[in-house]
């Protein structure tokens, strides 16, 4: 709770820092709120508290998914460098959007209450509209904005007739109570129809904010107009807190109703893989393959969730921190090399390894850990779900997995041909210092991830 | 000496950090800590060799060292344990005088490469470092880690210093070799859901006192307990060492990998498709037909001391892990599936021949002749009899030490002329006598001629096969009388080249680049040969130097395989 007051403090004091005429003050102060709120928000660990008529619970599960939203946008941060040196004038109302949508993500998983659900998404959605559409002058830019306003608000709609029809047919909003019922519900055919709609509705408006196939078709063209900066927030922060609550519904709500929503997910989950993986192999453009790649991660998540037993939300939180880590890094690279060589297909890596041997060398391991190398944090992830699923016996769902898996090599591996097997396409790329250390934490982190998982693994 | 087994693994590993602090063009320093390291690693292996003690008690693995690396608490399911577990027995032994060997070996061969040296030495020493963590690890997660490992180094190896087509050999070789390796990755997890490891799970479970060595009897006593349903849950401590999920006893019952487990997906027991899918990760690595098509592309895109390494040291990692994993783990599915395998491996046998027999580039011939010679290891393997999986180590070994000769050999003509082409040669024998002499071993200890190591194995091999149906009852005899068809066909191509290239009347065509001279052997070159032509004739005529080391434990292994069965 204490988080949730201060980034919207934060948010606010932000806007009028705004006013003064340096800018170079504003990235280092949001750096500082947000380590703030990191830290305030760790003092709550072990200590559950609920707020407003119990619609909010801040437990561990709401703690550790707030800490990998929260770190993720301090990694992100330090890429803003070029905003700063361009004296972009809306700065500080970026950075309070940014401050602004963590609030959201946090209700996200902190929502005992599907009203509270619906209100956390849509702080996040609301924030994330504005900022694919933050570069006014670019006709993809605005595409990006445009379409994902107009795609995501039919989705909040949808969400909201399911959250309503679930009301219905249970009674209440709020998840724990809705348990009793729908698991009642589930198996009688007089009332199971209402519910099964209200939920099906519901998976859909959920699905479609952690861009999990069928619903996915905006992410590769709103993420490809969005600037890289924002991409790099809304791929990480966005499924991070999404997958949250949609663990959270499943397991609090309809844990007794498997029989309504396990078949449908099940399906879901390989159609994502697939779509996802090969979609991805595709493109020529990196930042598009980053974003097919983020509908194949979300597959992988869509398992853990399938799982469904007391290791999953811990499957779900270390998988969700592995991939935001080497995401924001592999991203934030790409940001700064568009801005020197003005393109995101592959070719703009083109001989990196030469000009800058860091940036090759961080690019080359996020890669590692998106593809599942062992020895980073992305290996145990995916070893944690798959353990995770061969409990419940789903063989078939793993195998398909690890061919799509072996899919994502091909990928992922393209742009480390391009940085170590071909020509420079341009010159070095000047990094800044507050990048470097960024880049250079994520890197041991992603080492730290997959030499002693043990640290994290097991924490819920 | 309780550290060899860790020496040899990081001492190339270390020798790579001394080679990225060094400055990019102080080159003669970077060669001269590779051979350094490699020496050092060669001395310590053939010492390891001579210190192994071949008559201790069976299935023992020696100079163990095992620490505990990464512990994760599954909740309800217990704890899992990953080890740093290593150990050498007589299947891992001969691998790893072989590794030393070709380290060295390959080191000298690459001290011609020109292009980034310090990024190319710290990825072949590398390579080597992960080559030999395979074959000294006994705990699954870090053979797999290992295994893991050799793919990225060999991936830049042949895609950065590699032929004109290296991007996509390199692609293809990474993808193929991935796929495997991500089939394994299932079955490991299969494995270690349904493992346990019984001396941990008593100190667990206070059934016995912790950081001592856990007596026999509460071993038996823990297992009898899992197996009874009365230590479950959060108490059991799941392993990933491989002795231990060698044994049917340490598997917890309902577990899906559970030998008296009667699960099954699309109506086959998961245990046999367990099997099939380890032995198919394995089979892309040696490579089998029909998922070979990775091989000829890799070798003909790679440089020539990436060839050699390829051929010694990573095509057996493929075999090795049938030896060490598949069937000591799976001995019900191996015996089931012997014919398919043994079948297998006679297909290898002729498709390669035939395959060697129709190509026009020397290195393509070799590398399926690889091909057909790695199908050897199969058959002998699948036959379960003494003589078969004695000589399928054996061909292991002695491939690797021909191979090396014969990548070596194609290295030495390309180098002359930058051409590998069978047609574009005649009679070079006359401008090359030594080297004809050192390659006419190589091709004649190919293709099995008595006196040499090829034929020792091979034999070894034939004779498993042919009696496997009166032994073990694993494979029928046409099989075997098959895979002597391979034998000629072996005889055909290596002599047909041979006369080709090296006889007749002199003649280099004409249109090769700058009119290659064709000298004989480099002081180079010939450290590199003599001392392999020397090897390959040393056991080939005494074979009892490596069968005395090695011999009582494949028979041990080979034993509890059958009664497992």
């Amino acid at each position: 709770m204490n988080s949730i007051i201060l980034l919207t403090s934060f948010g606010i004091l932000n806007l009028f820092i705004g006013f003064s005429k340096s800018k170079k003050i504003i990235m280092p102060l949001v750096l500082l709120f947000l380590a703030i709120v990191f830290v305030v928000n760790l003092t709550g660990w072990n200590d559950t508290q609920t707020y407003f008529e119990r619609m909010l619970t801040i437990d561990n599960f709401a703690i550790a998914f707030t800490a990998v939203v929260v770190l993720t946008t301090i990694l992100v941060l330090p890429f803003s460098q070029s905003y700063i040196d361009q004296q972009n004038d809306s700065l500080a109302e970026y950075y309070s959007l940014l401050l602004f949508s963590l609030v959201g993500a946090i209700m996200m998983v902190a929502y005992e209450n599907l009203l509270m659900l619906f209100v956390g998404i849509e702080i996040l959605s609301i924030s994330m509209y504005i900022l694919a559409g933050s570069d006014k002058k670019n006709l993809k830019s605005n595409e990006a904005g445009l379409k994902y306003f107009l795609m995501g608000s039919f989705a909040t709609g949808i969400l909201l007739f399911g959250i309503v029809l679930i009301y219905g047919a249970t009674g209440t909003f709020y998840i724990s109570e809705i348990s009793s019922a729908a698991t009642a519900q589930s198996n009688n055919e007089l009332t199971s129809p209402l519910l099964g709609m209200g939920l099906l509705f519901t998976l859909i408006g959920i699905s479609f904010k952690v861009s999990a196939a069928p619903f996915h078709f905006w992410t590769p063209d709103v993420y490809e107009g969005t600037p890289t900066f924002f991409m790099a927030f809304m791929s990480t922060v966005v499924k991070a807190a999404g997958f949250a609550g949609f663990y959270k519904l499943m397991s609090v709500s309809f844990a007794g109703a498997q029989n309504i929503w396990f078949p449908t997910l099940i399906a879901m989950a390989v159609v994502t893989l697939a779509i996802g993986n090969i979609g991805a192999v595709a493109q020529n453009s990196f930042k598009r393959m980053m974003a097919y790649s983020s509908i194949s991660h979300a597959g992988y998540l869509m398992i853990a969730l399938l799982s469904f037993n007391d290791r999953s939300e811990n499957a779900i939180f270390f998988y969700s921190l592995a991939y935001s880590v080497s995401t924001v890094a592999a991203l934030g690279i790409l940001k700064l090399v568009a801005d020197q060589r003005d393109d995101v297909s592959y070719n703009a890596f083109n001989g990196l390894g030469r000009t800058n041997p860091l940036l090759a060398a961080v690019m080359t391991i996020s890669m590692c850990s998106l593809a599942g190398i062992p020895l980073t944090g992305g290996f145990f992830g995916k070893l944690f779900i798959f353990s995770a699923a061969l409990e419940q016996e789903l063989l078939w769902l793993i195998i398909v997995a690890i061919l799509m898996a072996a899919v994502g090599f091909y990928y992922y591996f393209r742009v480390i041909i391009a940085m170590y097997m071909r020509e420079p396409s341009g010159d070095r790329v000047p990094v800044g210092s507050v990048a470097t250390f960024a880049l250079i934490f994520m890197t041991v982190l992603t080492f730290v991830l997959g030499i002693a998982p043990g640290l994290l693994s097991n924490i819920l | 000496m309780d550290y060899i087994l860790s020496s040899l693994i990081f001492i190339p590993l270390l020798a790579v950090l001394i080679i990225l602090c060094l400055p990019k063009h102080f080159t003669q320093g970077i060669k001269l800590v590779a051979l350094l390291a490699t020496s050092l690693q060669l001395i310590l292996s053939v010492w390891l060799y001579s210190a192994f003690d071949a008559s201790a008690t069976v299935q023992g693995y020696q100079f163990v060292q095992q620490l505990n690396w990464i512990s994760l608490n599954l909740q309800s399911l217990g704890l899992l344990q990953i080890q740093y577990f290593v150990g050498v027995d007589g299947i891992s032994l001969s691998m790893v005088l072989l590794t030393g060997l070709i380290s060295v070996i390959g080191i000298i061969s690459s001290w011609t490469i020109s292009k980034n040296i310090k990024g190319y030495f710290a990825l072949y020493l590398l390579l080597v470092g992960s080559v030999m963590g395979c074959f000294l690890a006994l705990d699954f997660f870090l053979f797999y880690l290992f295994f893991e490992f050799m793919l990225l180094p060999m991936y830049f190896l042949i895609g950065i210093w590699g032929g004109p087509r290296r991007e996509y050999a390199a692609i293809k070789f990474f993808i193929y070799t991935l796929i495997g390796s991500l089939l394994i990755l299932i079955v490991m997890i299969g494995l270690y859901t349904s493992a346990f490891d019984p001396a941990a799970t008593a100190v667990r479970a206070n059934l016995a006192p912790a950081g001592q060595v856990v007596s026999a009897e509460v071993v038996a006593e823990v297992q009898r307990q899992v197996a009874a349903g009365t230590l479950t849950g959060a108490s059991i401590v799941h392993t990933f060492s491989i002795p231990d999920m060698q044994q049917a006893a340490n598997f917890i019952p309902g577990s899906i990998l559970n030998i008296l487990s009667e699960k099954q997906l699309w109506d086959i027991p998961v245990r046999y498709l367990a099997f099939l899918l380890l032995f198919i990760g394995f089979a892309i690595k040696l490579p089998v037909v029909p998922v070979h098509t990775w091989l000829p592309d890799a070798h003909v895109e790679a440089p020539t001391p990436i060839s050699v390494l390829l051929a010694s040291l990573l095509l057996k990692v493929g075999g090795y892990g049938l030896f060490r994993i598949v069937y000591p783990v799976f001995p019900e599915a191996a015996a089931y599936y012997a014919y398919f395998v043994g079948l297998v491996g006679v297909l290898s046998i002729i498709y390669g021949a035939m395959c060697a027999l129709a190509m026009a580039d020397l290195k393509k011939l070799i590398a399926y002749s690889s091909v057909s010679h790695m199908g050897f290891v199969l058959l002998g393997l699948a036959s379960l009899t003494s003589e078969g999986t004695n000589g399928a180590m054996y061909q292991m070994f002695s491939h690797g030490l021909i191979s090396a000769m014969l990548f070596i050999i194609t290295g030495v003509i390309y180098d002359r002329s930058g051409s590998r082409m069978i047609d574009n040669f005649r009679g070079l024998a006359f401008s090359m006598p030594a080297f004809t002499a050192l390659v006419v071993v190589a091709f004649f200890a190919s293709l099995g001629l008595p006196g040499f190591s090829g034929f020792i194995a091979e034999l070894l091999v034939l004779l498993g096969a042919f009696s496997s149906s009166a032994v073990s009852g694993m494979l029928p005899r046409w099989l075997a009388i098959v895979a002597t068809g391979g034998l000629l066909l072996g005889a055909a191509y290596y002599l047909w080249a041979l006369q080709r290239m090296f006889f007749g009347k002199h003649w280099v065509h004409p249109e090769l680049k700058g009119e290659p001279v064709m000298t004989d052997l480099t002081k180079r070159e010939y450290l590199m040969l003599v001392p392999l032509a020397i090897l390959v004739l040393i056991f080939g005529l005494f074979p009892s130097l490596l069968l005395n080391k090695i011999s009582p434990d494949i028979n041990y292994f080979l034993q509890s395989v059958l009664q497992n069965r």
